[in-house]
């Protein structure tokens, strides 16, 4: 069975600026980590094998700039087998789709997949487009919000997080499954894993191997521009209610079902 | 010393206290408002209500205060930001407290010279802040670096989590301005490395809880700023198993560690349930927290090659590597939430602070689990391994009562301190004896080392009113 996570390297300041006038990330000399969702998917990947009887081979597929083979060599430390990178100047600037796109091109080229993986969103663009759209390129059912995942006969049991409840979905055959942080804990990499991930190579694909038109991929092909970014303004209103003594918290409690009546709640 | 009772503060001496700090710094018969000089951060040290606080902002006011202080025979307490752990902070005998937190200013740092001059109302983190940007750094680390004081660092001689590599506060204490008890401005040591001219008064001073003068200004040695720095989590079946290989990260792996903590199964556990975390400990009995940090990533990953081999060849059944914020912090945040899980299993645990000679650590351990089981109470054991220094908690069952847990508290610190005096250790290695465990040093010291402190203190505080009933009677 073959698994393939895809992994965003973003970075890794919580402190993270963007610049206002081209709606892009600030990444100055952040040092970058693994996409902290991508973790959840890696480590569901981690465990499928080690629950399954089969051999399981466990890739990992990233885009972005040459130091990404950082985070790639990261999922290597954590259990990953293989990194496969997309590093070339005609992928930057790619929107969404140009990046789904190319993610498919390149997993038609590296192998089938029976479970491609992904965190559900990056805590950089926040956006949770390239999953789906991958999915979409690959002609693959795609199952999002998962909260857990497991074999079922011939596919994959998923179970969904939505916000009105659990939804428990099978696929009969390949998916794509982006999953939440409630999915898996990650592990910490072992001194063994790190030793194993410095001595591997990742496999550094470009433009030219993977046959893509550059007109179908980067900043020119993108159909989607960032054309403004700007602080929202916060639309919650809250009241507090203070109380010194026992009348005043009776005060209170009143006041708060009055606020629940009110808005419908009781 | 002068035994006499010390004198109440009048109104017409709390006006000339007034007089000296301001009036808006002086808080004088508001009970309210002096409860929060009571006490410091010490569970089982009975708080104490000052009678006055003043808050000076200079060493000329502080020296006014001790000269008025001497005259009126008032006890004068000294104080930072409270999170002391030994009561020293606390006026056992009512008074002055003198709260330094108005003297906060980072007054010079000297690039040429590799010093920063503060003020001892300083936070400590903020001392790093400040130096971040020229790439320089002070080595001292106690636990609570985001709130505590470095004036108060320097009274306690605080230790914490990096005193392997870089030792504790005292090898960063160059110069010290003080007000000694009797109202004198005297400035010790300078930006000398060097400087042997006269007796090492400078490093009498340090540790010396606030008994023997006021900081008013801190010279500090500063480092160039470690680039690169990777924690390493080590699992293993036995505390001897992990005691074992501490030595030999240092003799034979060739490295001395920035951090080496010792947590044992029940600190760990505890503390993963009280975070939610659910790292694998399986079957381990202890494990080590071990930092390296240097000069750049090629550097740190030699040496915690090197750490992590001795850890596996001394049998660790699992070396974890942390070489990004996110991983040292959740493995961090465990070691530094040990205390506060336990508060929730039970709010009446005392902190301790036993120092053991390294190799000692494995049977300091067992006396450890032997008074446990004695008196059926749980003491979790974590600290700094690398040097010795166990934070053994006796927490009270919770089904215990307060007056019962009170009796019995005693008779465990006896024995601890007892066990801890036999393995050539003692009772405290950086939070101090204060008010605290003055009692139980007395028990385990020779009795000439307390005859020359007493001479020392009577020489310097001839009335006894700067901190009285500290450390020794």
């Amino acid at each position: 069975m073959n698994i393939l996570v895809l992994i965003k390297q973003v970075p890794e300041s919580q402190a993270t600026r963007m610049d206002e006038s081209t709606g892009t990330i600030v990444r100055e000399a952040a040092n970058s980590v693994i996409n902290p969702l991508d973790l959840h998917a890696l480590e569901c990947a981690l465990i499928l094998r080690e629950q399954s009887d089969t051999t399981v081979n466990l890739d990992c597929l990233s885009m972005g700039p040459p130091a990404a083979v950082s985070v790639l060599k990261e999922a290597i430390a954590l259990g990953a087998d293989q990194g496969y990178l997309l590093s070339d100047r005609k992928f930057a600037g790619s929107d969404t789709w140009c990046t789904a796109r190319t993610l498919a091109a390149a997993i038609a080229k590296i192998g089938s997949y029976d479970l491609i993986l992904c965190g559900e969103r990056a805590t950089d663009g926040e956006t949770g487009q390239t999953g789906p759209a991958l999915a979409a390129m690959l002609d693959l059912p795609v199952l999002t919000y998962a909260s857990a995942i497991s074999r079922s006969a011939g596919g994959w049991r998923v179970r969904r997080m939505l916000e009105d409840g659990y939804e428990t979905v099978e696929t009969t055959g390949p998916a794509v499954v982006c999953v939440l942080k409630e999915a898996s804990v990650p592990r910490l990499p072992t001194l063994a894993g790190k030793r194993r991930a410095r001595a591997a190579s990742c496999r550094v694909i470009d433009a030219a191997e993977l046959g893509i038109d550059p007109a179908d991929t980067g900043l020119n092909a993108s159909p989607t521009r960032v054309v403004s970014i700007f602080r929202p303004n916060h639309l919650k209103h809250s009241e507090r209610l203070s109380a010194l003594d026992p009348a005043g918290v009776e005060r209170a409690v009143e006041k708060i079902i009055a606020i629940f009546r009110q808005k419908g709640v009781l | 010393m002068n035994n006499l009772p010390f004198a109440k503060i009048t109104p017409r001496v709390a006006a000339e206290l007034a007089s000296i700090v301001g009036e808006r710094n002086l808080i004088y018969a508001d009970s309210e408002r002096l409860q929060a000089y009571s006490h410091d951060e010490a569970a089982h040290c009975p708080p104490a209500l000052p009678e006055a606080v003043l808050k000076p902002g200079s060493a000329a006011e502080i020296a006014a205060i001790m000269r008025l202080a001497n005259r009126e025979h008032i006890a004068v307490t000294p104080r930072g930001a409270g999170s002391g752990l030994s009561g020293g902070a606390v006026p056992i005998h009512g008074g002055i407290v003198l709260d330094c937190a108005r003297m906060s200013k980072i007054l010079e740092i000297d690039r040429e010279n590799l010093t920063v001059t503060v003020e001892p109302g300083v936070i400590t983190s903020e001392i790093n802040d400040a130096l971040r940007p020229f790439n320089l750094f002070y080595a001292g680390y106690p636990m609570s670096l985001e709130t505590c004081m470095i004036g108060g660092n320097v009274a306690e001689n605080a230790g914490g989590g990096k005193a392997v590599k870089y030792g504790v506060t005292g090898r960063y204490v160059l110069g010290l301005e003080i007000v000694t008890p009797t109202g004198e401005i005297v400035e010790l040591g300078g930006k000398l490395v060097k400087d042997v001219s006269g007796l090492n008064l400078l490093q009498l001073m340090v540790g010396s809880e606030g008994i023997l003068a006021v900081f008013t200004k801190i010279i500090l040695k500063l480092l160039p700023l470690p680039k690169a720095n990777v924690d390493l989590l080590c699992l293993f079946d036995s505390v001897e198993k992990a005691i074992a290989v501490v030595p030999r990260i240092i003799t034979v792996g060739g490295i001395i560690p920035t951090a080496i903590e010792f947590i044992d199964k029940l600190a760990f556990s505890t503390a993963c349930e009280y975070l939610n975390e659910s790292l694998p400990c399986g079957s381990s009995e202890a494990m080590l927290l071990i930092t390296v940090d240097g000069a750049d990533q090629e550097q740190v990953e030699k040496q915690y090659d090197v750490i992590g081999e001795q850890c596996l060849a001394a049998g660790a059944s699992a070396v974890y590597v942390a070489d990004n914020k996110a991983n040292s912090e959740r493995i961090w945040r465990i070691r530094r939430s040990i205390a506060e899980a336990f508060k929730v299993f039970s709010p009446n645990q005392s902190l301790e602070d036993i120092v053991v000679p390294i190799a000692a650590i494995p049977a300091m351990s067992k006396a450890i689990s032997d008074i446990s089981q004695k008196y059926g109470v749980l003491i979790p054991c974590y600290g700094h391994a690398g040097d010795g220094n166990l934070h053994a908690t006796p927490v009270m069952p919770p089904e215990w009562g307060l007056p019962q847990w009170e009796r019995v508290l005693p008779a465990i610190l006896h024995d601890l301190y007892q066990a801890c005096k036999a393995l050539g250790g003692r009772i405290s290695g950086e939070h101090g004896i204060g008010h605290k465990r003055k009692q139980y040093l007395a028990e385990t010291v020779d009795p000439g080392f307390l005859n020359m402190m007493r001479s020392i203190k009577t020489a310097l505080d001839p009335n006894g009113i700067l901190n009285p009933g500290k450390i020794f009677d």
